[in-house]
C-alpha cells in the first residue's frame, strides 16, 4: 500500500479551506492530508485543526512555493511514496486528485500535472495568463521537445524520486513554473499532463493579479529559463540519473 | 580600436557572472541586476560615443559625469537592496533561533 500525502499550502483561506478538506476526506480517502499554513492572519489554522487535519504553521511567511517545499520535506522525512499538491482555494476537485494518483501509480512518469488547458474543460482564463502560458509552452517545446501546456498548475502528483530531489535545499524555485518543468525534463525526469476539471475561485484574491506584476513575472521567468538552460546545457537520459 | 581593452574587460565581467550562476554559486534571481549592468558596460565599451549622445540629450555639458552618476546610482541601488535584505534576514534568523530554542525546551 503506497503512502500518499496531499499537501495544501494555505494563506488566509479560512473561507474556502473547510469545504476543501471535507471534499478531500470524502473523495480522496486513500491519502493523508497536510495543510501548510503560511502564517495566515485569519483563523485558517483553527479551522484546519477543528477538522482533524494535520497543520504545519511556519515561523514566518514562506510564500507559496516554499510552503509547498515544506510539505515535500515533511513527506520525504516521513517516507511517503507520493505527494499530491492541492490548492486551498477550492479550485481543485478532489475526485481529480484520485485521477492523477491513478496515472502516477502506473509508474511510467515522475511528475503528473493536472492541466486545465489540455482539452477545453470550460475554464475561462484572463488574457495575460493565457499569453504567458502560450509563451512558456513554446519555450518548453523549444528546449525539451515536449508539450506541456500548463506548467504553472499547482495541481501535481510527484513520485518518491521527485520528492527526494525537491526536498533538498536550492532544488525548489521561488516561482515553480516552466523553469522547473524545463529543469526536470532536462535532468531526465518524465512528466505527463492529465486533463482535469477545475472550478473558479470562490473567495479571496489570486496571486497573479494586476498588470505590472504579470509583466515583471514574465521577464523574471524568461530570464530564469535562460539560466536554467545554461545550467543544464544537455538533456540527460533517465539512465544517467 | 582603442576601446578594445574596455570591451575585453566588460566581456570578462559578463562571462564571470554567468559562470558563477552556472556553478550555482550565485542565484539566478540575484544575478539579474549584475547581468543588466554588465550588458550596459558592453554596450558602452562597443559604442563609447553613445554616452556623449545620451548626455547631450539630457543637457549635460560634461558627458563623463553622466557615466559617474549612473555608476553611483547603480551602486547605491545595489547597496540599499543588500541592506534591506540583511535587515529582513536578521529578523528571520532571530525568529528562527527563538522558535528552535522553544522547541528544544519542549523536547527535553
Amino acid at each position: 500500500m503506497e503512502k500518499v500525502l496531499i499537501v495544501i499550502p494555505a494563506y488566509n483561506e479560512a473561507e474556502n479551506i473547510e469545504k476543501v478538506l471535507k471534499e478531500l476526506k470524502k473523495d480522496a480517502s486513500f491519502a493523508d492530508i497536510l495543510v501548510i499554513n503560511d502564517c495566515s492572519t485569519d483563523n485558517t489554522e483553527e479551522i484546519v485543526k477543528k477538522n482533524g487535519v494535520k497543520c504545519i504553521t511556519g515561523v514566518f511567511n514562506l510564500r507559496y512555493a516554499w510552503a509547498i517545499q515544506t510539505g515535500i520535506k515533511y513527506a520525504y522525512q516521513n517516507d511517503y511514496d507520493y505527494v499530491i499538491q492541492f490548492d486551498a482555494d477550492g479550485q481543485h476537485i478532489a475526485k481529480e486528485a484520485a485521477k492523477l494518483f491513478d496515472v502516477a501509480k502506473k509508474g511510467n512518469y515522475d511528475i503528473i500535472i493536472g492541466s486545465r488547458y489540455l482539452k477545453d474543460m470550460g475554464y475561462p482564463c484572463p488574457f495575460f495568463r493565457r499569453l504567458g502560458t502560450k509563451l512558456f509552452e513554446k519555450m518548453v517545446y523549444l528546449f525539451c521537445k515536449e508539450k506541456i501546456v500548463d506548467p504553472l498548475s499547482g495541481f501535481q502528483c510527484l513520485n518518491k524520486k521527485v520528492i527526494k530531489r525537491y526536498s533538498k535545499m536550492g532544488n525548489y524555485p521561488e516561482f515553480p513554473d516552466a523553469n522547473l518543468v524545463i529543469e526536470m525534463l532536462r535532468s531526465g525526469y518524465k512528466i505527463k499532463e492529465v486533463p482535469v476539471k477545475m472550478r473558479l475561485r470562490e473567495a479571496g484574491e489570486s496571486m497573479h493579479g494586476g498588470i505590472v506584476k504579470p509583466i515583471k513575472y514574465m521577464i523574471n521567468m524568461v530570464y530564469t529559463i535562460v539560466f536554467i538552460i545554461i545550467q543544464n546545457p544537455r538533456r540527460k537520459n533517465k539512465e544517467d540519473l | 580600436m582603442k576601446n578594445i581593452y574596455f570591451i575585453i574587460l566588460s566581456v570578462i565581467v559578463f562571462i564571470y557572472i554567468v559562470y558563477e550562476v552556472r556553478k550555482k554559486k550565485f542565484s539566478i534571481k540575484e544575478s539579474f541586476w549584475w547581468i543588466v549592468a554588465a550588458m550596459i558596460m558592453i554596450v558602452l565599451s562597443v559604442f563609447p560615443y553613445s554616452i556623449d549622445k545620451f548626455a547631450e540629450f539630457l543637457n549635460i555639458d560634461y558627458p563623463p559625469s553622466l557615466l559617474f552618476i549612473l555608476c553611483i546610482i547603480f551602486l547605491l541601488f545595489i547597496t540599499f537592496r543588500n541592506s534591506k535584505q540583511i535587515s529582513e534576514q536578521q529578523q528571520k534568523i532571530i525568529e528562527l533561533a527563538q522558535e528552535i530554542a522553544i522547541l528544544i525546551e519542549k523536547n527535553k
